[in-house]
């Protein structure tokens, strides 16, 4: 209960600030919308059903692409955790495929993968992978070296003390990697859809910025982008305080 | 009294050598080493620090290979989790995000045992080491006795027929040692199988063992075997006997005997000075 009064207090002054900007700097709409203005603009987009529609496409692609990817990073980072040979031989691709900015890769990414759903989807799962399979990597290789004796003296084959051993002493760490992808995932779909779609949170961003100077429209598809991070940041966490009990 | 007639406990380790790395920089912790361990005896191994000790009990533990020699356990070489052996180590090894009961029950959960089997028999191994209060809570919850405790269960649940101990009560204060040490005895008694345990503690050899081993420093190797022939169950009384202070001052001389080469520069500066 305080937790959520604390929370209400501090957007209650941020808000009053914002207020108290706009009237002493006196900017026109275009520069900085007034808080009310921006809360009708978004009414008047919730009450047409457009933000809605951008945002489904928005929060398929975000949860296609962080599962698709976070999938695919677990998987890979305890097959690099495990395997000084793996991680020799995938590690520089992996490492080559995060130093080349996604926003460069992306239109190559649409032409192979058709420039619809799928490519955005996959987009989005590249710049998840890289911090959970890293994350991965390194919370397999945390695993108590003594525990590991233990268990290979009761016979524990290799498969059983990933099970036993090596997941469980990594979850904090995936976890830790999970809560800086889904954030990543959000800034995925965005860059998938202003390099090549017609409908999305991003697509609205560029109609309300290029085609209409649509500030306010701005702010609300941007405090929409927030609120899907932070829904999945703590969607994340939740799950965290059920597996990792210590 | 359920002891085992055959010879299933019996541990043979012939010309034993090991080496660690290299040929020519690696470590070789082990040259030479030959025990006979009879089925049902209690064995303890002394020697000083790095002599080998741990890396023997390994060795019968099926955990490392000898890179010479041959290594058996009743007529096989012995595989880590066939069975026949279990380790308790120097630290009790719990694994933090399970309850005591569920770490007890990790030898019967990876053999493939149903998880009513291994509720009851994980209780049951609590009990003998007096610990089934303790059952659902989490090892941080434990004190380091009690902790102890759950592993040496743990070493136990399969009831294998060669039970090796790495100095386990070596973190412990000398009273609680005593106890535990009582109780070890009274466990070996109840079912007497094979028992090798490592310690650096002439006392606890001297109240535990049938025969003390001790080993030479590095690279190990048996430098003297002692007979210790006193009467069951050992009391602390007993140990102010004078046969226990004879057997003691036996064990003690070989292990100086080992030293000695160790200690020698030591005694000059001291002589100088």
């Amino acid at each position: 209960m305080r937790r959520i009064g604390a929370a209400i207090a501090s957007l209650a002054a941020f808000l009053v600030l914002w207020k108290v900007a706009t009237v002493i700097g006196g900017y026109p709409e275009f520069i900085l919308p007034a808080p009310e203005q921006v809360a009708a603009e978004g009414a008047n987009v919730i009450g047409s059903g457009v933000l809605w529609t951008h945002t489904a496409t928005t929060l398929l692609e975000v949860v296609l692409g962080f599962s698709a990817g976070a999938t695919a990073a677990v998987l890979t980072g305890i097959a690099l955790g495990k395997s000084v040979l793996v991680e020799r031989v995938l590690s520089p691709y992996i490492v080559a495929a995060q130093a080349i900015p996604i926003l460069a890769l992306a239109p190559l990414l649409h032409i192979w993968f058709g420039g619809g759903l799928l490519a955005r989807v996959v987009i989005c799962a590249l710049i998840v992978f890289f911090p959970i399979a890293i994350a991965t990597m390194v919370g397999i290789r945390s695993a108590d070296p003594l525990l590991d004796e233990m268990l290979r003296s009761l016979g524990a084959r290799p498969a059983q003390r990933t099970r036993l051993l090596e997941i469980p002493s990594a979850l904090p760490v995936i976890f830790g990697g999970l809560r800086v992808g889904v954030t990543l995932a959000v800034i995925g779909a965005i860059v998938a859809e202003w390099t090549g779609a017609t409908v999305g949170l991003g697509v609205l961003i560029n109609i309300a910025n290029q085609g209409l100077f649509n500030t306010s429209l701005m702010f609300v598809a941007l405090a929409t982008l927030a609120a899907i991070g932070l829904v999945f940041y703590g969607l994340v966490v939740s799950v965290e305080r059920r597996l990792v009990s210590r | 009294m359920s002891s085992q007639t055959t010879t299933a406990g019996s541990v043979d380790l012939r010309d034993v050598g090991l080496r660690f790395g290299a040929p020519e920089d690696g470590l070789q912790a082990l040259d030479g080493l030959s025990l006979d361990v009879p089925a049902g005896s209690f064995t303890v191994i002394i020697g000083p620090n790095g002599c080998g000790k741990s890396t023997m009990l390994r060795l019968v533990a099926g955990l490392l290979q000898p890179s010479a020699g041959s290594v058996t356990v009743g007529d096989m070489p012995p595989r880590a989790g066939d069975g026949r052996v279990s380790l308790a180590f120097q630290q009790p090894r719990l694994v933090p995000w399970r309850s005591t009961l569920d770490n007890v029950a990790m030898p019967l959960e990876l053999a493939g045992a149903g998880t009513p089997e291994r509720r009851a028999r994980a209780l049951e191994a609590l009990e003998r080491v007096g610990l089934a209060a303790a059952a659902g809570l989490r090892p941080r919850e434990l004190s380091g006795g009690m902790a102890q405790r759950a592993a040496l269960a743990r070493a136990l649940i399969g009831d294998p027929p060669v039970l090796l101990l790495d100095e386990p009560f070596s973190a412990l204060d000398a009273l609680t040692r005593e106890t535990f040490d009582a109780e070890l005895q009274r466990l070996w008694l109840e079912r007497r199988r094979t028992v090798i345990l490592v310690t650096h503690s002439v006392a606890e050899a001297v109240a535990l063992a049938d025969r003390v081993v001790v080993l030479t420093p590095r690279p190990g190797r048996v430098a003297r075997i002692v007979e210790v022939d006193l009467p069951r169950p050992r009391s602390a009384e007993l140990l102010g006997d004078p046969r226990a202070a004879a057997v003691a001052t036996e064990v003690r001389e070989a292990l100086v005997a080992g030293h000695a080469i160790e200690l020698r520069p030591w005694a000059q500066q001291e002589g100088a000075a």
